[in-house]
C-alpha cells in the first residue's frame, strides 16, 4: 500500500514539473496568446486588449498567473481551441477512445507476438534463422511509422483496394447491430493496427531475444539441463518466464513511446485519434489545442506508467507491496 | 608519447571492429550517405530549390525520380535532403551528448541532493513521449528552422545518455586507482577530466551514435508533421509535401510512389546502418555482448 502511495504521489510530482516547465518555458519564449493571436490584429484597440487582458487575469504578477494555471490545469481546464471553437478539453476527449483502441490491440497483439519470436529467435541463436530475423527486424525498427503506413496505403488500399483510405467509420452508416459496428471499425483500423503493430514487432523482438539470450546463460539453466528437464520446458517455463519481467518493465515505457507512433500513423490514415488532433493543431496555428493535447497525453503515458509499476510489482515479489 | 598511445587505441579499436560483419555494413552504407551529403552538388543533376519543369512530372531519363508539386527535381531534392538529415542528426545528437554527459558525470561524480534532482528531471523529461514534447517545444519557440529544430532534440534527447554516464561515473568513481589519484591530493577536476571522462568515452561514442539516429528519427516525424525548415529541406520534409501536395494521385490517380519509397528507404538504410554502428561498438566496449 505504501508503495502504491509512494507511486501516486511521485507521479503527480512529476506532473506538476511538467505544467511549470510549459508555462515557464512558454512565458520565457514570449509565448503571450495575446502577443501571438491579437496584437497584430490592426482592429483591435490597445484599450480593448488591456481590458481583455484583465479580464483573462494577464495583469496580475507572473506568480499569480502561474498559480492559476496551475490550478487550470488540474482541474482540466485548458483553455479554449481557436480552431475547433470548443473547450480543448472536449475536443481532447473526444478523440482519446480512437487512441486508446489502437495503441492498446497494438500493444497486445505485438507483445504476444514479440514474445514468442523473441524467444524462438534466442533459442536458434548464432543460426540462419536467427541472423536474418534480426537483422530483418533491425531494418523494420528503422523505418519511419508514417512512412511504413504510407507504403500500406499505396498497396493495399491503391493497388490492392482491399482497406479503406481514410477514417474510423464508413460515413453514414447505420449499424443493424454492435457486430457490424466492430466489424466497421476494425476493417478502418486494420492498415494503422498493422503499421503500429509490424513497428512495435521489429523493435521488441530484438529486445526479448537479447533478455532470453542473458537468461539462457545463468547457471540454474544449466542445472536445469543437468537434471534433464526437456527442452521445451527449458524454453517457456525456466527461460521465458524470467526474460519476461524485463519486457513488462519495458511495456511501461513503451505507451510513451508508441503514442509517438501514433501521432505519425493517425495523421497518414486520417484517423480520427488525439495524434491526428495534434496534427490538425499545428498545421492550424491553435497553440491552446496543442498545449491541452500534450497535458492529456501526459496524465495517460504517467497513469500507464503508473499501472505498469503495479503490475511488476505483482509479477515480482521481489518488489515490497 | 600521447599520440601513439591514441594510434595504437585507434588501430587494437579497428582491429576488432573489422571482424564485426554487421558493423562493417553499417559503416559502408553510412559512408555512402555521408558522401552523398558532401558532394550533393556534384551529384545533384539540378538544383532542388528552382523550378525545372512542369509540376507533378513522372520519372524520365531527364528527372530520375520526377517533379514535386511546384516542378522541382525530386532526385535532387533527395540527394541534396541527405544534408539536411544527416547534419540535424548529428548536430542534435551532438548536443543531446554533451548536455547527457554533463549531467550524468556532475550528478555520478557529486551524489547527494545534486543527484537526486538532477536524475529526478531526467526521469520527467524522459517519461514524457518525445514527438508531442517536441511539437509544443517547437509551437513554443514558434519558428520553423534549422536551429531551432536542432534546439528542440538536444533539449528531449539527453536522458539516455545521462543516465548511462552517470552509472559508469558511480562505477568508476569506486574503483582503486580513483580513490589512489584521491589520496595523493588530486582535485575533483583532475579526477573527473583525467580519469572518468577517459574511461567514459567509449560509451559516449557508442550513445552518440545511437543518439543520431533517434535524432534522425525525430526529425523525419516532426517535418513529415509539417514543422521543418522550407529552406532546409530534409528527406521527412519531402516526404512531407509529398503527403500534403500531390503525392497521392500524381500517377495517374494513383500514388507517385517514385516521390514516397526513396526518402522513406534513405531514412530507414541510415537509421539502421547507425544502429548496426552502433552494436558493434557496443560489443567492443563490452564483451559480454558478442554474440553467444
Amino acid at each position: 500500500m505504501a508503495y502504491i502511495i509512494k507511486r501516486t504521489v511521485s507521479r503527480i510530482i512529476t506532473f506538476a514539473i511538467v505544467i511549470s516547465l510549459v508555462f515557464f518555458l512558454a512565458r520565457s519564449a514570449g509565448t503571450d496568446p495575446f502577443e501571438r493571436y491579437l496584437s497584430e490584429d490592426p482592429r483591435i484597440p490597445p484599450e480593448q486588449i488591456q481590458r481583455l487582458r484583465a479580464r483573462f487575469g494577464l495583469d496580475k504578477p507572473l506568480y499569480m498567473q502561474y498559480l492559476d494555471f496551475i490550478t487550470n490545469t488540474l482541474t482540466g481546464e485548458f483553455g479554449y481551441s481557436l480552431y475547433f471553437h470548443r473547450p480543448v478539453f472536449d475536443v481532447v476527449m473526444e478523440r482519446m477512445p480512437y487512441t486508446l483502441f489502437l495503441l492498446s490491440i497494438s500493444i497486445i497483439i505485438s507483445t504476444i507476438v514479440s514474445f514468442v519470436v523473441g524467444v524462438y529467435f534466442a533459442w536458434k541463436r548464432g543460426t540462419k534463422v536467427d541472423l536474418w530475423g534480426t537483422n530483418v527486424c533491425m531494418f523494420i525498427r528503422s523505418t519511419p511509422h508514417f512512412w511504413l503506413g504510407m507504403i500500406l496505403l499505396i498497396v493495399f488500399a491503391y493497388y490492392y483496394p482491399i482497406f479503406p483510405l481514410f477514417g474510423a467509420l464508413t460515413p453514414g452508416i447505420t449499424y443493424s447491430n454492435t457486430f457490424e459496428y466492430i466489424g466497421d471499425l476494425l476493417y478502418h483500423a486494420a492498415l494503422p493496427l498493422t503499421t503500429l503493430i509490424v513497428r512495435e514487432i521489429g523493435m521488441y523482438v530484438l529486445y526479448m531475444r537479447n533478455s532470453t539470450v542473458e537468461v539462457l546463460g545463468e547457471d540454474y539453466m544449466l542445472t536445469a539441463k543437468a537434471k534433464g528437464v526437456s527442452a521445451r520446458s527449458i524454453m517457456f517455463k525456466h527461460a521465458a518466464r524470467n526474460a519476461m519481467l524485463p519486457m513488462v518493465t519495458v511495456t511501461a515505457l513503451r505507451f510513451g513511446f508508441m503514442v509517438n507512433g501514433a501521432i505519425l500513423t493517425e495523421t497518414v490514415f486520417s484517423y480520427p485519434g488525439t495524434g491526428r488532433l495534434i496534427y490538425q493543431a499545428i498545421i492550424n496555428d491553435d497553440f491552446f489545442l496543442l498545449q491541452g493535447a500534450f497535458f492529456i497525453i501526459a496524465v495517460a503515458v504517467l497513469l500507464a506508467n503508473l499501472i505498469a509499476d503495479l503490475i511488476c510489482a505483482w509479477l515480482d515479489p521481489r518488489i515490497k507491496m | 608519447m600521447r599520440l601513439d598511445q591514441l594510434k595504437k587505441s585507434i588501430r587494437n579499436f579497428a582491429s576488432v571492429y573489422k571482424s564485426s560483419k554487421s558493423g562493417l555494413l553499417g559503416l559502408v552504407i553510412l559512408l555512402f550517405f555521408v558522401f552523398m551529403a558532401i558532394f550533393a552538388p556534384f551529384l545533384a543533376p539540378y538544383d532542388p530549390y528552382k523550378r525545372v519543369d512542369r509540376p507533378l512530372k513522372p520519372p524520365s531519363d531527364k528527372y530520375l525520380l520526377g517533379t514535386n508539386d511546384i516542378g522541382q527535381d525530386i532526385f535532387s531534392e533527395l540527394i541534396y535532403g541527405t544534408r539536411v538529415s544527416l547534419l540535424i542528426g548529428f548536430a542534435a545528437a551532438f548536443f543531446s551528448v554533451t548536455i547527457g554527459t554533463l549531467v550524468g558525470v556532475v550528478s555520478g561524480f557529486l551524489g547527494g541532493a545534486v543527484e537526486e534532482v538532477l536524475m529526478r528531471f531526467t526521469d520527467v523529461i524522459m517519461i514524457l513521449p518525445n514527438i508531442p514534447l517536441l511539437i509544443l517545444l517547437m509551437a513554443i519557440f514558434g519558428k520553423q528552422s534549422f536551429y531551432i529544430m536542432v534546439l528542440a532534440i538536444s533539449i528531449t534527447g539527453w536522458t539516455t545518455a545521462a543516465r548511462l554516464v552517470r552509472s559508469s561515473t558511480l562505477s568508476i568513481k569506486e574503483r582503486a586507482y580513483v580513490e589512489a589519484a584521491k589520496a595523493i591530493g588530486a582535485g575533483d577536476r583532475h579526477i573527473i577530466t583525467k580519469h572518468i571522462l577517459p574511461n567514459i568515452s567509449p560509451l559516449i561514442m557508442a550513445t552518440m551514435i545511437y543518439e543520431v539516429a533517434g535524432a534522425m528519427m525525430s526529425e523525419a516525424g516532426l517535418a513529415f508533421l509539417g514543422l521543418g525548415d522550407p529552406s532546409n529541406k530534409s528527406w521527412g520534409m519531402i516526404l512531407h509535401y509529398a503527403e500534403t501536395s500531390g503525392g497521392w494521385y500524381a500517377n495517374m490517380g494513383y500514388p507517385a510512389w517514385w516521390w514516397i519509397i526513396p526518402p522513406g528507404l534513405c531514412i530507414a538504410l541510415t537509421v539502421a546502418s547507425l544502429v548496426l554502428i552502433g552494436q558493434a561498438m557496443e560489443e567492443i566496449i563490452n564483451p559480454r555482448l558478442r554474440r553467444r
